[in-house]
């Protein structure tokens, strides 16, 4: 990969051993703590969609009302699982290709225990009514500069380790999580200080919410998500990557278009009138960067197919990429002025198109990352194809019903508001189906990562298997060698 | 690319995004201007829609129990949606006394509250209207009163909202023995021998801020959508 390679392979493969022992400790704990934070998040997830069809589901506990519940669901996902998942990626990420061991793992673990404890009181605060309302910013303001300190100590090293890397090249990775650690702290201190600190029209305040939700997905997931594609898909394959000048038009456009989108879900509210116009249009064009990069990986992808179909990190990856297009797709669609927008502002679409960012697309790359590290970190190989089988199809089945029904009901469910005609009920009742069905989505998708969440405990238990060999998905014949499929080897770029 | 311009880069990329949609409009927006009227109301020449109730306590409550989850606070312009032609959801198209008061949502109406719950999802109506909504469905203010409260108990209590999706608030209610006279907020539902229910703080709260979301004011003409009415323009 690396321009500067060292002197001989051995000392290559010295490097890379230290650098992944140098971060054992702190990615490992990223990743169990962030899974688990995914299994309360998506288990409050099913609590709260059950809610939305039978609202007497454990109606007396005010713990577990649906309004409490929902924020909850949506933080714990977002500050448990996607940022912390985020910083195994980074962290791992930037020291492999700046090719620089760690050398503050105690310092990242403490700020991660730090992270952890700000985000379960804040969880707590939400579940015992102090939420403050504003959608991705639920927690009570204490939990805001707990978690901005967490966040600048465990990434400022990947910045410092980008510095003094050895001269070389520059990945299209790097580029992405570079930005990506930038942004983070720009939107967050700038929403949290725009809203908590200075008071301002509280319209404008609701524009922030939105404007910060979109830059938080697009600004910081979705480039998480393509560092860790563009480097998965040239490291596993052993081809390179199809095209640089498409990934840095990818990477550029992004730049630019998307902190413009977010302010289209005020469309009709009394603020200055081009903003929801300008985000309309930075949200249509968002398709730009988001299909750049998703056809650029998959390409890369694709010129090897057998070990696309063998690697569980390249299949996850594909299909974050996959989710990825019909993001950008998504969002060009769906936020039409005049058309498509009236209808999904306030429809269930709104929720689809979040889960298909942050679950769709950076979940699966950030799943195809750990199967990745983890053998690396842990010096085991996974123990079981079928268990990373068994997460892969109920992850990828779970993420498409539940974004498409979300997606799709909420279409159904603005033109029933839309028909004003009618009485208020038979809107409400549009959306109730897809309600139920989005219920039974997130069960699967819970049940996906029971396996994940098994599997990823054994390995850190050090229980994995002391092999050689990397554990492959099984191929069907049609895709395999002639030689049968044992010959379908990874290649050596791939170790 | 180095370094230095790679971040100048992306902060000229982002920077001229934040100025324009975020700081300038947000600092625009901190003090908006008085707007005047045309005819006086009261002692006052300008428009400045005051709320009574208790606002800020309400809406917290509102805020943290995430009812902005369901119900939104917007009526849209007839560019941007069909909220308007509703009967009750930006006025009233038959008010008593002054007929069919609908309008838009305008920037005056969250007066008192810091963060707008304009709301993501529309599982149930729209709340802009909700206090003269229940206000002129019913008899008295008492009694609009009462029925939000049963409301917030169990929406299904009442009969017609048979299908309800909205969950149940219990938990905002308490137990109270009786002591002399019931409260003349006591609920009309069951209750342990001696006891009544009777509406917490949070419930009072809230039940004050949702009544006084009402489009009642008498408008200014900057902020006057209506369209001139047949009869007034002969």
């Amino acid at each position: 990969m690396s321009s500067v390679t060292p002197a001989t392979p051995v000392q290559d493969a010295l490097l890379r051993a230290e650098i992944d022992r140098s971060l054992r400790h702190p990615v490992m704990f990223f990743l169990t703590s962030g899974a688990a934070w995914l299994a309360v998040s998506i288990l409050l997830g099913v609590i709260a969609s059950t809610k939305t069809h039978h609202p007497e589901f454990l109606a007396d506990v005010s713990w577990l009302t649906y309004g409490r519940v929902f924020p909850a669901h949506m933080n714990a996902l977002i500050y448990g699982w996607g940022m912390q998942a985020a910083f195994a990626g980074i962290i791992w990420l930037m020291a492999r290709l700046s090719r620089k061991p760690c050398t503050a793992a105690g310092t990242i673990l403490t700020a991660g225990h730090v992270w952890n404890l700000g985000v379960s009181l804040g969880i707590l605060g939400i579940l015992a009514g102090h939420g403050t309302g504003m959608p991705w910013l639920d927690f009570p303001a204490f939990a805001w500069p707990v978690l901005l300190a967490a966040y600048s100590a465990i990434v400022v090293w990947s910045f410092i380790q980008f510095r003094v890397r050895p001269e070389g090249h520059v990945f299209i990775s790097q580029w992405y999580l570079l930005a990506a650690m930038l942004w983070f702290p720009w939107i967050y201190i700038t929403a949290n200080t725009l809203l908590h600190c200075l008071p301002g029209h509280p319209l404008m305040a609701a524009g922030i919410i939105a404007w910060f939700r979109s830059a938080f997905l697009f600004l910081f997931f979705a480039p998480v998500a393509l560092a860790a594609a563009y480097y998965l898909a040239p490291k596993v394959t052993g081809r390179p990557v199809f095209s640089y000048a498409l990934a840095r038009v990818g990477f550029w456009s992004l730049a630019v278009i998307a902190p413009w989108a977010g302010l289209q879900k005020l469309a009709g509210v009394p603020v200055p009138y081009f903003l929801p116009y300008l985000g309309a249009a930075a949200a249509a064009l968002l398709f730009v960067p988001a299909a750049a990069a998703a056809v650029n990986t998959l390409r890369t992808m694709a010129s090897s197919p057998d070990t696309l179909a063998a690697s569980p990190s390249l299949r996850f990856a594909a299909a974050g990429m996959g989710g990825l297009l019909v993001l950008g797709l998504a969002s060009l669609l769906l936020n039409l002025p005049g058309s498509t927008l009236r209808i999904t502002q306030f429809t269930l679409s709104g929720y689809g198109f979040d889960i298909l960012g942050l679950y769709g697309c950076f979940t699966l790359v950030m799943f195809g990352l750990a199967y990745f590290i983890v053998p690396r970190v842990t010096r085991r190989e996974w123990l079981s194809a079928r268990l990373i089988s068994m997460h892969f199809l109920f992850s990828v089945y779970g993420t498409i019903f539940v974004a498409l029904v979300a997606l799709f009901g909420g279409l159904l469910q603005g033109s029933g508001q839309e028909s004003w005609q009618q009485p208020w009920s038979a809107a409400s009742a549009f959306s109730r189906p897809y309600a139920v069905a989005i219920t039974l989505s997130w069960s699967l998708i819970l049940f996906s990562n029971l396996f994940f969440f098994l599997h990823l405990a054994l390995m850190w238990l050090g229980l994995g298997r002391q092999s050689s060999h990397p554990t492959l998905l099984p191929v069907s014949h049609e895709s395999a060698s002639p030689h049968g499929s044992e010959d379908v080897a990874q290649p050596a770029a791939a170790r | 690319m180095n370094l230095r311009n790679f971040i100048l880069g992306l902060a000229a990329s982002f920077g001229a995004a934040w100025l324009a949609v975020v700081v300038v409009p947000f600092f625009k927006m901190r003090s908006l201007e008085p707007l005047p009227l045309a005819e006086p109301v009261g002692t006052s020449t300008v428009f400045h829609p005051k709320r009574t109730g208790r606002i800020a306590n309400g809406a917290d409550v509102y805020a943290a129990n995430g009812c902005a989850l369901c119900h939104t606070q917007v009526v849209r312009p007839t560019y941007a949606g069909n909220d308007l032609y509703r009967a009750d959801w930006g006025g009233l198209k038959d008010d008593a006394d002054r007929g069919d008061t609908r309008r838009e949502t305008n920037a005056y109406d969250f007066e008192g509250e810091t963060f707008a719950q304009i709301g993501s999802t529309r599982l149930g109506p729209d709340l802009s209207n909700l206090g003269r909504r229940v206000e002129a469905a019913h008899a008295s203010f008492a009694e609009a009163t009462r029925w939000l409260y049963l409301h917030l108990y169990d929406p299904k209590l009442d009969s017609t909202r048979w299908d309800s999706q909205c969950p149940p608030h219990r938990f905002l209610f308490e137990e109270r023995e009786v002591r002399g006279q019931p409260s003349p907020d006591a609920l009309p539902v069951a209750a342990s021998e001696g006891k009544q229910v009777v509406p917490a703080a949070d419930a009072r709260a809230l039940i004050s801020y949702l009544l006084s979301l009402r489009k009642d004011h008498p408008l200014p003409a900057a902020l006057d959508f209506t369209p001139a009415k047949p009869a007034a323009a002969e």
